[in-house]
């Protein structure tokens, strides 16, 4: 027996290792092809079978990832389920009508199917106080019950046997027939067109329908397009993934876009190109497995790029949105310590140059230690340097002597003088008792921007000094990046008005 | 002398939905016996200072007590009367079941409804004037309708202290009336009322206190000590904009500085 | 082989013969049917009042990969495994979807549809490559096979035969369902209809949501294997809302699902009996027949009852109710 090797949709399945695993042994116990032999005739595109797969797949890729861009932007995900199973019957019906599985016979009973279940949906909406979960449901459990009956008959009809007409439940793309890739090809370019020629209306009624309205967009046309072309959409894909997973081929792609990008048209693309990816990898992964269902594989591919970007989008992924979180905790520390040397330079009349670190630790409460390892990462930044070398004494000595540099006292100032401005706007004008300020200040401090502050101290009119008492270090001061003069008169606005 | 604990007070509260601030820092105390309107614009936070007062909503930071004692541990003694949109009118029930769940608190959740609970049910249905629909779907009530059974509801749990979101929204006139004696008539019986108003001219005649609120407290008094022109002007009027601009800025991050760098 | 989608109607083979000639049978599929249906529905009341209709097809959907790794584990249809697996996928679905919708932009809805769909296809994988040749068929999972049900191994309590294991079951899942309905009323109710109240008597919000989705996922696991995860759904919210066209009080309507069980239980067996179709399925047809018929004839809302046009035959009955909202 040979030994199963390890596939490549394994990487791309990490996410759902078990099922993965499972898959590769087996392709080795009971196929005697090798997963590159499979490989290479899927990609070589040498069968009928597997050129009709791969381009159906690309074509339902584009038309339900363009359509999932609006579905999910409408948050129409869960109305989507609905319709894609309310075919169900159509689909059922086509195939009883014509005694074959005929795509035509097929799509028109599929459509006229869905179509049907969203005038229910919306009719019960209108006419009862059923609330829209709820009609969701009911059409889409009722639909699919009609549809599983006459599929269990169509099942022990004559005809019935050699119908393939189960594939429809969870999808085979190696069962499509040309006329089928056709019929997808021409929605996916009718999808396309469609796109591009009402790209504008089609955006501003999914965000505004008042507005729309106001601006003589055809809201109810272009609401009947997105759902007529959308049914389209599902009704096509369904050989290729199957009744009940053609949700998440609308739904996934776009919402993986909607993690990458804030543009509708880039979304858009995204999500078709998703789509397609998605749709590719799962008819690979199905056939690499023997042919198993289409639907399942695709739905994984998928979500495992929805992982990815969940993950690690460089916008909102959650890795990218810690580190930057990480960041500023690290900035804030920084700014900190760096008023922290301020305030003891002021205590001194900035008579002094440097500060110790004990006196840096005295400042901020905490231990010599912690502040030694705060100054360190300071010195690491840029914003200070220790003077002498650690050679002088021992490393955490509450002797060791800082100074910050021009960038670092430039900072410094900004920080003491956001926050001794903030804190008499507090009081000045949102009447704040003096007493309760100090906190807010020491949030505000580190996210006031300069223009901001401008205005403040437009406000308050150059204000010299903070509700305590203490000087507010000018912005001459700051730009003048002067620090460490040993004339107080020059270190802060004190006498700037002289 | 016996200190005896103020029916609500709340101290230097915050909270935000994502990552929007709402409220920021407000720091009260209601005294008992207080009929106290509260105003402010739109999305001022005044639903939110409610619901954060009950639990519904968790906050940021600061602490709310009543009676002297968190949420959790006087819930007894509040009542409470929802915004008429919070909840489902199409619910299956009849306005003597809703008046009904105002004595559930009492009557312990496994006991049976006394007789004596559908009693006291009754007769604050009576109170409102809403006797003669005891038994209709809720449903199919007018707005004012609905609105009194919630105040029936809230008399039903005979509580100390009332919290109401919004009693006045969308109620015909004698609505309006019957509810500014109810709320009269509470008050002389020694209750803390607390409401939630939109209308800034007749609250000066609804109430006794007033409080001000635009995502900060603006100001907190008798009704002569605030309805003054400078103070309403400082809740209704964009001169704190900077205030709120920053505010957002720095409770975005209030997060993240909790967990991140506690010496903060 | 059959040739007629509709065969020729033919009262004694579909009605008469089960019960004649294989009673047995015919009354455990009924019985079956009918408890699943009661299951459901006295749940799937506060399923809809709560406005969860599609959370419950999303959990439906999601417990399928629990399911199927406990048959992987067990290789049989071990009760207890296959509740433990749908209680950690039913656990691990709600998690993901707070998960998504809570640390991403992505809005709840997508969130509930990512989730079960993925969840639904690793399930669906697991069951085509390992389970396959087992009792476990994919398709089956769509639609169940209540048919099968009096074929399964019976269950013996102390020496007495109470009959096939999946029907004692799920009539003590019912039986349970509609204890904890009967001990947890007033907070079910109250916590449904208004969770601020809840809070502010004191009532666990968030338990009894975590209980009533815990409920939900072991009556959509024993029901699974005889209708499938799809047509769950439909057992959940068609009793609620045929009903609420002729009830307007929450105990009303539970009452009203009882009634409504024995006739899907038994519209559908006949209907599937006659069209020789998935008994299941039948039983939604039934009850989607019936509440087409609610809708249209129920006294509270239905169509009829508020149509202009035929008003007047119900004037005396009809009494014109004050306007919604005033000012």
């Amino acid at each position: 027996m040979k030994v199963p090797r390890i596939s490549p949709v394994f990487v791309l399945l990490v996410f759902f290792a078990f099922p993965a695993l499972v898959h590769a042994t087996r392709i080795g116990d009971v196929t005697d092809l090798d997963w590159s032999e499979q490989t290479f005739r899927f990609l070589s595109l040498r069968d009928a079978a597997v050129r009709n797969a791969v381009l159906g797949s690309v074509f339902m890729g584009v038309s339900c990832g363009l359509f999932g861009g609006y579905v999910v932007a409408r948050r129409l995900a869960l109305f989507g389920d609905t319709l894609s199973h309310a075919v169900l019957p159509g689909v059922a019906l086509g195939f009883l009508w014509s005694r074959t599985k005929d795509p035509v016979a097929i799509f028109v009973g599929a459509t006229v199917a869905g179509l049907l279940g969203t005038v229910v949906v919306a009719w019960i909406r209108k006419t009862t106080r059923v609330k829209e979960d709820s009609a969701l449901g009911l059409v889409l459990s009722g639909f699919y019950a009609v549809g599983i009956c006459i599929l269990t008959v169509i099942q022990e009809m004559e005809f019935g046997n050699q119908s393939g007409i189960d594939k429809f439940l969870f999808g085979q793309a190696a069962a499509l027939s040309s006329a089928d890739v056709s019929l997808m090809g021409a929605v996916a370019i009718g999808t396309l067109m469609m796109v591009t020629l009402f790209n504008k209306e089609l955006l501003v009624t999914s965000f505004d329908e008042g507005f729309a309205r106001s601006v003589g967009i055809p809201v109810e046309f272009m609401r009947y397009v997105l759902l007529v072309g959308l049914t389209f959409a599902v009704v096509t894909s369904l050989q290729a993934v199957g009744v009940v997973l053609v949700s998440a081929l609308l739904i996934t792609p776009a919402a993986t876009a909607y993690l990458l990008t804030d543009r509708m048209g880039t979304l858009l693309l995204l999500s078709a190109l998703f789509g397609v990816a998605g749709g590719l990898l799962g008819s690979y992964g199905s056939f690499l497995g023997n042919n198993l269902p289409t639907g399942p594989f695709m739905v994984l591919a998928c979500t495992s790029f929805f992982v990815v970007a969940f993950f690690c989008g460089p916008k909102h992924g959650l890795i990218s949105k810690w580190l930057r979180r990480r960041n500023r905790v690290r900035q804030v520390s920084f700014e900190n310590t760096m008023k922290a040397a301020y305030q003891v330079l002021e205590a001194g009349d900035f008579s002094k140059e440097s500060v110790t670190v004990g006196a840096l630790a005295a400042r901020r409460r905490t231990s010599v230690a912690e502040a030694r390892r705060e100054a360190d990462d300071l010195v690491k930044a840029g914003f200070a340097s220790m003077l002498g070398s650690d050679d002088d004494g021992p490393r955490y000595s509450q002797d060791a002597r800082l100074s910050l540099t021009p960038a670092g006292w430039e900072r410094a100032c900004q920080i003491v003088r956001n926050h001794r401005l903030w804190e008499l706007y507090l009081t000045n004008e949102a009447r704040y008792a003096a007493d309760h300020v100090h906190e807010d200040a020491e949030k505000i401090e580190h996210v006031l921007g300069e223009k901001v502050v401008r205005h403040l101290e437009r406000i308050l009119k150059d204000p010299r000094r903070d509700p305590h008492g203490s000087v507010i270090p000018s912005l001459e001061d700051i730009e003048r990046g002067a620090g460490l003069s040993t004339n107080p008169a020059s270190a802060t606005g004190y006498f700037r008005q002289n | 002398m016996v200190h005896i604990p103020p029916p609500l007070e709340i101290h230097d509260l915050t909270v935000s939905y994502d990552r929007k601030p709402v409220l920021y820092g407000v720091d009260v105390v209601v005294e008992a016996g207080s009929l106290v309107g509260v105003v402010g614009p739109n999305g001022a936070g005044k639903s939110t200072l409610i619901k954060t007062i009950m639990g519904i909503v968790q906050p940021n930071g600061g602490w709310v007590k009543i009676f002297g004692q968190p949420y959790r541990k006087a819930v007894t003694r509040v009542g409470y009367v929802p915004q008429r949109e919070s909840v489902d009118w199409d619910f299956p029930v009849s306005v003597m079941d809703v008046v009904l769940m105002g004595r559930y608190g009492h009557a312990g959740l496994m006991r049976r409804v006394s007789k004596r609970d559908r009693r006291i049910a009754s007769e604050c249905l009576e109170k409102v004037n809403m006797q003669p629909f005891s038994d209709r779907q809720i449903g199919n009530l007018s707005g004012g309708q609905q609105q009194r059974v919630f105040l029936a509801r809230a008399l039903a749990q005979e509580s100390d202290l009332y919290l109401m979101d919004e009693p006045f929204a969308g109620v015909d006139a004698a609505t309006e009336t019957a509810i500014v004696e109810l709320l009269r008539d509470l008050k002389e019986r020694g209750k803390t009322l607390i409401v939630v108003h939109h209308d800034l001219s007749s609250a000066r005649e609804y109430f006794d206190k007033l409080m001000l609120l635009n995502m900060r407290l603006v100001a907190y008094g008798e009704m002569e000590e605030t309805f003054t022109p400078d103070l309403l002007q400082k809740t209704y009027g964009g001169r704190l904009t900077i205030l709120s601009d920053v505010a957002g800025q720095a409770a975005g991050r209030s997060e993240f500085e909790e967990e991140g760098n506690p010496k903060l | 082989m059959r040739e007629e989608f509709f065969p020729t109607f033919d009262y004694g083979s579909v009605f008469v013969d089960p019960w004649w000639s294989g009673f047995e049978s015919t009354f455990q599929v009924v019985l079956m049917g009918f408890f699943v249906c009661l299951a459901c529905g006295v749940i799937g009341n506060f399923v809809v009042a709560r406005r969860l209709a599609l959370v419950g097809d999303a959990i439906s959907h999601s417990l399928l990969p629990g399911i199927a790794i406990a048959f992987v584990f067990t290789s049989s249809r071990s009760l207890p495994a296959m509740l433990i697996g749908a209680a950690v996928a039913g656990v691990l679905t709600t998690v993901l979807i707070e998960l998504i919708h809570r640390k991403s932009r992505v809005k709840p809805d997508a969130a509930i549809g990512i989730v079960f769909t993925t969840l639904f296809a690793v399930g669906v994988v697991i069951i085509s490559i390992w389970l396959d040749n087992v009792h476990l068929d994919a398709d089956c999972v769509l639609y169940g096979e209540i048919g099968l049900v009096p074929l399964r191994e019976s269950f013996i309590l102390g020496g007495a035969n109470l009959g096939p294991l999946p029907i004692a079951t799920m009539g003590a899942v019912a039986l349970l369902d509609i204890l904890l309905v009967i001990v947890f009323y007033r907070v079910l109710l109250v916590t449904s209809f208004d969770a601020g109240l809840a809070r502010s008597l004191g009532m666990p919000v968030n338990t009894t949501h975590y209980g009533l989705m815990i409920a939900l996922a072991l009556t959509i696991v024993a029901a699974f294997e005889a209708v499938g995860v799809v047509l769950v759904v439909a057992m959940l919210i068609f009793p609620a809302v045929t009903a609420g066209f002729f009830f307007e009080r929450l105990p009303a309507l539970l009452f009203g699902v009882a009634p409504l069980s024995l006739a899907y239980s038994l519209g559908g067996f006949h209907l599937a009996k006659w069209l020789d179709c998935s008994i299941a399925g039948a039983m939604v047809v039934t009850a989607g027949a019936l509440f087409v018929v609610a809708w249209f004839f129920g006294p509270k809302g239905g169509l009829v009852y508020r149509s202009r046009a035929l008003g007047f035959l119900f004037t005396a009955s009809k009494q014109k109710i004050s306007p919604q909202i005033v000012g």
